[in-house]
This record gives structure tokens, C-alpha cells and sequence, in this order.
């Protein structure tokens, strides 16, 4: 546990110290603050409960944030092979799958923090016109339900896939599949867009705003994935893309461990 | 802490980096001397665990490196210096320390930052411990190696080519610094550097394509060569009976130092041979002739 523990602090204190984490975040972010237009979250009318507002916020976060983060996670597992660390870690008396579950909590961790600072400061912008001050409440309750399951996800996803193939090669699939599995409609292609597992966050965020967002349940392929968007969904939601991001995470866990048997 | 080895094997797909090694290493300083591709390297990395023996039995402080278990006690009690180890640029030496520290167990704070600024003052690098290592020149980066290997106050020290790449200074120093650790331990070194081990190691392997063709005294091995060096000054070509292991220009020709059963010149003077001398004569007996 130790060790676990110590991967994830140093491999956060590491990331989150990485310049392109913040500037990518702030570009993306503040791009989407720009092109929100009259149907944005600053926008809504003043009296707009504080849960609509940061929901809006949320929604229009993980829009592209996320983009940012399944990017730079992706250089994180093969990164200590890169830098040469990777032998000095093999002699430590440290399993294979602390390291692993290790740079996933860091990892998870350090991208979460322009998620929420992201969100805090949308809070702390609304306040002077809504003078409410349980935006900031909500902008925590937004977090944790629509950007940080996203995130786990994804975070699965960019640490182990990188093993597999090039990091370039990952980034650019990694970017194909953000459209097509959250923004393309099942109408046009097959896809994941408006279900349990997209990790657009749009079950949740329905959860919060009252009512279906982001193709929600839309109907597609695998309807058991597409249920009515309410709040048990948004639960079921939030669970599913937190084990599908272990899931990657426990696979490649089991090989290194056998292969270090070998 | 005691390193017995017997019949050892390690293949790599169809590369075949040990090919049978027995040795037997006891505390103090050890040096493992070989060529590019002898598989110092790979027996480095058997013996800290990062690699599982194919086949052949190893024990490290009677422990068996051929199970997990095995690994995982002696990685308790091991310090490693990989080959060409790198770091983390966003860390500090300070911060890298400690990170290897945790993953070593060394649960109290206290004590760990302890330890810590102790071994950072050792290797002389106190006054940047909370610099970031991203500009760091290569000696630098090699005392950090040899701080963190040292965390915990291993029993078993590898270090695995500590001095390739290092200026003069730098390698007197790392040297020094090495040889200063055996009293309390064992130290393997592993080096194709001769030097290295003549200056620091009482006995020493030399391990050739994958087998260990000398074990015993640095002295020993020295006396490989002893009638079979040779030293002569010409102007003419340089002696093509022998192997050439030093050709200096002078004014009155190019003196040449030479490893050979037979007087390779009439006026070739026998001189006292060095370890480097013994090391060529040895390689010599174990380098197979090229086909004609």
C-alpha cells in the first residue's frame, strides 16, 4: 500500500507540475468559454438554480477538456522506459501492479485539478451576477460526478494503450475516438454517443440539469447501455467509467506480472 | 553477503547471453570485467531480480533467485546502479531520493528525510538537493545514482558501468566513493573500464561471450601476461605478431606495447605487465582466431 501510495503522490507531483497540462486545459477551456454563445451556461438567466448553472459549466467543460488529458497521460506508463528509470524500478522491491495502479491515481489526480479549477473559477465568475453562493457547492458536486468518472476513464485507457501501440499513433486515435464516441449521433455511424459509457459525462450531467443532455439515451446500438436518462442511470453511468478504466488497467497488470514470472 | 552461482543460462529469443556461468563472489569489492556483449549486463540484472535466470541455480545471500520470492528478499537488501540510469527531470535529487526511499520501505518520515540529507551530502550534492535534475551533468546524475542504491544501507551493492562517460575527476571520485562502501558490504562493479578494477577490486571475473573465462585475484590476472609483454620503439609498421595494447608517437619512432608468446622484434625489450596486459592476454586465449 505503501508503495502504491508513493507511486501516486510522485507520478501527480510530477504531472502536475508539467507546463502542457495547464496551458493545453486553458487553451481548451477557455476556447469553450469563448465559442459558448447565447445558449451557454453564462447565459442562463439570473435565478437559474446554482445546480443548472454549474451543470451547464460541466457539461460545456467535458466537451473538450478531456481531449487534454487522455494526451498528456498517454507518454506516462512508457515514459519511465524513455527516461531510462525503468530497470532502477525493476530491482525494487515494488509489484507490478502497485506501479501501475499507482501512475493511474497520480495520473487521475493531477488532470482532475484543472478540471476543478476549471470548475471553481466558472463558480466564482457567476457569483457577482447570481450572488448564490451554493454554485461553489455545486461546482464540487459537478466535478465529481461529470469530469472526474471521464477522466477515470480515460485515464485507463492513455496509460495502457500507449503499451500497445506508438504514443503519437494513440493521440491521434485517442482523438477520432473522442468524436465519434461522444459527439457523433448512432444515426450516422455506430457509437457510443448517449450511453452509459461515454465519457462525455452526459448521464450525469442530465442527472443535474433536469433533463436529457448530449444525446442522453439516444437510440443506438446496445440500448441496454441506453436507459432513460434519470438518476439511478447517472449512477450506473458514473460506475461503469470508473470499472471500464480499471479494466485495461487490471489486463495489462496480469500480463507484466506473468511476464515477470517468466 | 555471499553470490553463488552454478551452470547459469539466459537466453533472449535466439540470443544467448549466458551460456553456463559458475562464480562464486564473498563480501567486499568484486569486479566483473568484460567486453561490449559479454553479458556482464544481464548477469547484473539476475542478480538484482530485474531478470529471472533461465536456467542454472543462483543464490544471493541464500536466497533463491530463481523463484520470485527469492527476488523480492534479496531486492530488500539491494542497492542498484543500472546501466546509463536515468531520472526524472521534474524531480529534485532531494524528491527523487525520497520517492526511491518509499518504494524501498522506508515508511518513517523523519528518518527517511534523514537519510536522505545524509547521502546527499556524502555524494556532494547538498547545495542543489532541491534543484531539478533536467540540467544536470552526467557526474551529477551518477552520484544520485549511487545515493538512492545506498538507501537503506543495502547489504548487496550493483553497480553496473558507473564510470563510462564520466571525465577523469569525476571517475577518481566515483571510484573512490565505491571502494570507500566495501567495508560494510558487498560491492559487485561491473565495468568494461580495466582501470576501474585495478584501482579498486582485490579479486575479479572476466566473462567472455556469455562465460566467466578467469575468476580470482586482480593479481592473478596480471600474471596472465607476465612474459608475453613486450615493448619496442620503430619507425617501420606497426608489429603484426601480437595484439598492439598501446602505440605511442616519440621522436625516435612509435613505441608500441605488445602482447605476444613470442619476441615479437629482435629488439623488443619483456616489461612488467599491468592488469590491462593480463586482461588482453586472457582475452586473447578466449577470442577465437578469424576465419581465413
Amino acid at each position: 500500500m505503501t508503495a502504491l501510495l508513493a507511486v501516486a503522490r510522485y507520478e501527480f507531483r510530477m504531472q502536475v507540475r508539467k507546463r502542457s497540462l495547464w496551458i493545453s486545459s486553458a487553451l481548451l477551456g477557455g476556447a469553450l468559454v469563448l465559442v459558448q454563445g447565447d445558449r451557454g451556461p453564462h447565459s442562463l438567466p439570473v435565478g437559474t438554480p446554482a445546480r443548472e448553472v454549474v451543470g451547464t459549466w460541466a457539461l460545456l467543460f467535458a466537451i473538450l477538456m478531456p481531449l487534454a488529458y487522455g494526451m498528456l497521460l498517454a507518454d506516462r506508463l512508457v515514459r519511465d522506459r524513455k527516461l531510462r528509470v525503468e530497470p532502477l524500478l525493476e530491482s525494487l522491491p515494488l509489484g507490478a501492479a502497485a506501479r501501475l495502479f499507482g501512475k493511474y491515481l497520480g495520473g487521475v489526480a493531477a488532470c482532475a485539478v484543472p478540471g476543478l479549477v476549471a470548475l471553481l473559477l466558472a463558480a466564482v465568475t457567476e457569483l457577482p451576477k447570481r450572488h448564490d453562493p451554493a454554485l461553489l457547492g455545486w461546482a464540487l458536486v459537478a466535478f465529481a460526478v461529470v469530469t472526474l468518472p471521464g477522466i477515470a476513464m480515460i485515464a485507463g485507457f492513455a496509460l495502457v494503450c500507449p503499451t500497445f501501440v506508438t504514443v503519437p499513433l494513440f493521440r491521434v486515435l485517442f482523438v477520432g475516438y473522442w468524436f465519434w464516441g461522444n459527439v457523433l449521433l448512432p444515426a450516422t455511424l455506430p457509437t457510443l454517443t448517449g450511453s452509459l459509457l461515454s465519457p462525455i459525462g452526459s448521464y450525469a450531467a442530465s442527472w443535474l440539469l433536469g433533463t436529457p443532455v448530449l444525446y442522453a439515451g439516444i437510440p443506438g446500438p446496445l440500448p441496454v447501455l441506453r436507459p432513460e436518462p434519470t438518476g439511478s442511470a447517472a449512477a450506473a453511468s458514473i460506475a461503469l467509467l470508473v470499472v471500464a478504466g480499471l479494466v485495461p488497467l487490471l489486463a495489462v497488470g496480469l500480463l507484466r506480472g506473468r511476464r515477470r514470472t517468466a | 553477503m555471499d553470490i553463488a552461482i552454478t551452470g547459469l543460462r539466459r537466453s533472449f529469443g535466439r540470443v544467448t547471453a549466458l551460456r553456463g556461468v559458475d562464480l562464486t563472489v564473498r563480501g567486499g569489492m568484486f569486479g566483473l570485467l568484460g567486453g561490449n556483449g559479454a553479458g556482464k549486463t544481464t548477469l547484473m540484472r539476475i542478480m538484482a531480480g530485474v531478470v529471472a535466470p533461465g536456467s542454472g541455480q543462483v543464490r544471493v545471500g541464500g536466497y533463491d533467485m530463481t523463484t520470485r520470492s527469492g527476488r523480492r528478499d534479496v531486492q530488500r537488501r539491494l542497492g542498484y546502479v543500472p546501466q546509463d540510469l536515468g531520472f526524472y527531470p521534474d524531480l529534485s535529487p532531494r524528491e527523487f531520493l525520497d520517492y526511491v526511499a518509499l518504494l524501498k520501505g522506508l515508511d518513517d518520515a523523519t528518518a527517511r528525510r534523514r537519510q536522505v540529507g545524509e547521502l546527499l551530502d556524502m555524494v556532494g550534492l547538498a547545495d542543489v538537493a532541491g534543484r531539478r535534475m533536467k540540467g544536470f551533468s552526467g557526474g551529477m546524475r551518477r552520484r544520485v545514482g549511487i545515493a538512492q542504491a545506498l538507501l537503506g544501507d543495502p547489504a548487496l551493492l550493483i553497480v553496473d558501468e558507473p564510470t563510462a562517460g564520466l571525465d577523469p575527476q569525476e571517475r577518481i571520485r566515483f571510484r573512490t566513493l565505491l571502494a570507500g562502501l566495501a567495508g560494510q558490504r558487498t560491492v559487485l562493479l561491473s565495468t568494461h573500464i580495466v582501470e576501474d578494477i585495478a584501482q579498486t577490486c582485490h579479486d575479479t571475473a572476466v566473462l567472455a561471450a556469455g562465460r566467466v573465462v578467469y575468476t580470482g585475484s586482480v593479481t592473478d590476472l596480471t600474471r596472465t601476461a607476465e612474459g608475453a609483454t613486450w615493448q619496442m620503439t620503430t619507425t617501420g609498421a606497426p608489429p603484426t605478431d601480437g595484439v598492439v595494447v598501446s602505440a605511442v608517437t616519440r621522436e625516435g619512432g612509435t613505441q608500441y606495447r605488445v602482447i605476444s608468446q613470442a619476441r615479437p622484434s629482435p629488439d623488443a625489450t619483456s616489461v612488467a605487465p599491468t592488469l590491462e596486459d593480463g586482461y588482453v592476454a586472457l582475452m586473447r586465449r578466449h577470442t577465437p582466431a578469424p576465419a581465413v
